[in-house]
């Protein structure tokens, strides 16, 4: 049960520390995976961006800038741009406000019930996100499950629940709500019952006990789980192409389009970069705000 | 024996055992997964290692022709891919970018026997399947059969018509062909008409991106109307017991082309050649055509394929065909992308 050891409450336990010269020789193995299959392959990407590409999708290895001029010139890469963030943080946004409840909840409980509420969080993960999202497809279509009971209430006309923003919204919400709940469980470590116990024999409202004193010391929680959520949410590409129908553009379709469809490797790399230097904001906001909570 | 010696010769004699009698060659070969290899390896692979006993095909298949190509991409210092079958405008790519050898007439004589459309110059290989583009139809949903394009923006079927928007080469052809519907002359100058006609389209479209194919919605009826490729087309129908029909309409419809290509530094070579020119020769082409409707390139397999599987093909409809330079197109297609983008999704939202 990894998932179970990774979102213990991190309490500080025996054993012999590691003495400082081993250090260099244990973050060797990490260093060189990372190298060879994350920082090597990124430049590789960042030289293809600069390379020329011709309509027919031919590559040429000549030095160009049209891919970046087009990122930055055509107004259409600026709206994607807009867009994606949008949409990512109203995902964000909503599966914070669900899954926190849930979060607080399984930090609660103890033994069996806590074990068997994380099962229940952990498992949408062993399904791929292709087989969640065409269940959606199901739930969300003219004739799907969601519409044929608001038609059965009485609604003239099935809502349009795929195949546009919402679509996306509703699947990606769901589909990254274990990461979010697991994130906020990591981060809840210094909630304790206690406080809580103290803040309410002194006169404060549940409301204000939340607020005051739950909400504070959950804030890590809270960065940690957005930052992943985020990230997450940018980089899918399977489930807005299934949900989205082909009218919601977002920076991760786009370079799916541009690599898979239209053979322009160099524009996709370059938006590759755009999509990398967000990750590295949201990294950089996450980690200024990590400081400010203390 | 020593056991270094031992372990030596046992494994060469394994080896040995695992070549098998006189060292069967293999060809390597790319295309379309899913139906499109079921059918090939029926009606022309098997038949080929029947008649080469010494050569052994094996097939790769891959969604689409980008994939294709930047798997020869990634290959190109050492291919493990000798022939690949792949849409026209992308084996141009290829082409351009040394990735493929050129196919000769000397070591593939069959190349004589392709229509002058499946021998392009500038391509290093030959044309080998025609397909074309065909309206579909959900049979239990749409009655009487439609004949024209534009019973896709009857407001009788509105949200329910699945089109692959543009980057999809669906949706450059249906520009093409509304375009020429609509009075249009040259579409490498222009193709307003075909967007105008296509933004009259666009509120009654459900999904511009129907996954994980266009027939999968139809057949379902999850959609009414939808645009897609005879060959595929009619093997839905067949598969679905008549739900999907292919309709060729009145105001025509445009040519799209596979290319088979020798992969450049291929290293079976000599049997690849032999493969693609038996791929290209009359019997294979016949034979395909039969088994999955695509019109053959060869003009001998033309005149022999059964005229029931002749007519689901638009070979017989030719008066009907808007003559297309996709290579051509190629060069227009990022302007005509946006105008999808500006002018015609929008009105779908």
């Amino acid at each position: 049960m990894t998932a179970a050891l990774a979102v213990a409450p991190t309490t500080p336990r025996g054993g012999s520390p590691v003495r400082p010269a081993a250090g260099p020789a244990l973050l060797a193995a990490i260093v060189a995976v990372n190298l060879l299959g994350f920082v090597v392959p990124v430049l590789n990407l960042l030289r293809l961006s600069f390379l020329k590409v011709e309509a027919t999708g031919t590559l040429r290895e000549t030095f160009d800038l049209s891919s970046w001029q087009a990122i930055l010139t055509d107004g259409f890469y600026a709206g994607l741009l807009v867009d994606s963030v949008r949409t990512c943080a109203l995902i964000t946004g909503l599966t914070l406000v669900l899954s926190y409840p849930i979060a607080l909840l399984i930090h609660r409980c103890r033994g069996t019930i806590r074990t068997l509420l994380l099962v229940l969080v952990v498992t949408p993960l062993l399904t791929s996100a292709v087989v969640r999202t065409y269940g959606w497809v199901a739930l969300l279509y003219d004739q799907g499950l969601v519409n044929g009971m608001l038609m059965a209430l009485g609604l003239s006309a099935p809502l349009r629940l795929m195949f546009n923003t919402v679509g996306v919204v509703i699947g990606l919400t769901e589909i990254l709500m274990p990461y979010m709940i697991l994130s906020l469980l990591a981060g809840f470590g210094r909630l304790d019952p206690r406080y809580e116990e103290a803040a309410m024999t002194l006169g404060a409202s549940p409301w204000r006990t939340f607020l005051r004193v739950v909400l504070p010391l959950t804030l890590p929680g809270i960065a940690l789980g957005c930052l992943l959520t985020f990230v997450l949410a940018l980089s899918s590409f399977i489930t807005p192409k299934l949900l989205g129908g082909g009218r919601v553009f977002l920076l991760a379709t786009e370079i799916y389009d541009q690599a898979m469809v239209t053979l322009n490797w160099p524009l996709a790399a370059a938006l590759s970069m755009v999509i990398l230097a967000m990750f590295g904001l949201a990294l950089v906001l996450y980690g200024r705000l990590v400081r400010r909570i203390g | 024996m020593r056991p270094v010696t031992q372990i030596l010769s046992g494994t060469a004699l394994l080896l040995g055992l695992l070549a098998g009698p006189a060292a069967a060659e293999t060809v390597n070969l790319m295309s379309f997964p899913v139906l499109f290899q079921e059918r090939y390896t029926k009606a022309v692979i098997e038949p080929f290692e029947k008649a080469n006993p010494g050569i052994k095909v094996s097939y790769f298949g891959l969604p689409s022709s980008a994939q294709m190509l930047g798997t020869l991409r990634a290959q190109k210092a050492a291919p493990q891919v000798d022939v690949v079958i792949m849409d026209l405008a992308v084996s141009k790519a290829g082409t351009d970018e040394g990735l493929f050898a050129k196919l000769d007439e000397a070591e593939i004589p069959n190349i004589k026997d392709l229509v002058p459309e499946a021998r392009r110059p500038e391509l290093a290989g030959a044309g080998v399947t025609f397909d074309n583009l065909v309206l579909l139809t959900n049979t239990d949903l749409v009655k009487p059969r439609p004949d024209s394009w534009f019973v896709l923006r009857d407001k009788a079927y509105a949200g329910r018509v699945a089109i692959p928007a543009m980057p999809d080469i669906v949706g450059l052809a249906l520009t093409v062909v509304l375009d020429k519907a609509e009075g249009g002359q040259d579409p490498l100058k222009s193709v307003d008409k075909g967007i105008a006609a296509l933004g009259t389209i666009a509120p009654n479209v459900q999904t511009w991106d129907p996954r994980p194919e266009v027939y999968a919605p139809i057949v379902s009826g999850q959609a009414a109307l939808g645009v897609g490729w005879n060959a595929r087309a009619q093997l839905n129908h067949d598969i679905s017991g008549g739900k999907l029909a292919a309709v060729l309409p009145k105001e025509g419809s445009v040519f799209q082309v596979n290319t088979i290509n020798l992969t450049a530094n291929s290293p079976n070579a000599a049997a690849a050649k032999k493969f693609i020119d038996y791929a290209l020769g009359a019997e294979a082409q016949k034979a395909f055509t039969e088994a999955m409707f695509y019109a053959p390139s060869n003009a001998k397999a033309r005149a022999s394929v059964s005229p029931e599987a002749m007519a689901r093909t638009a070979i017989g409809s030719s008066d009907r065909m808007i003559p297309l330079d996709w290579i051509a197109m190629a060069g227009r297609r990022d302007a005509i992308l946006e105008q999808w983008r500006r002018r015609v999704i929008p009105l779908s939202r």
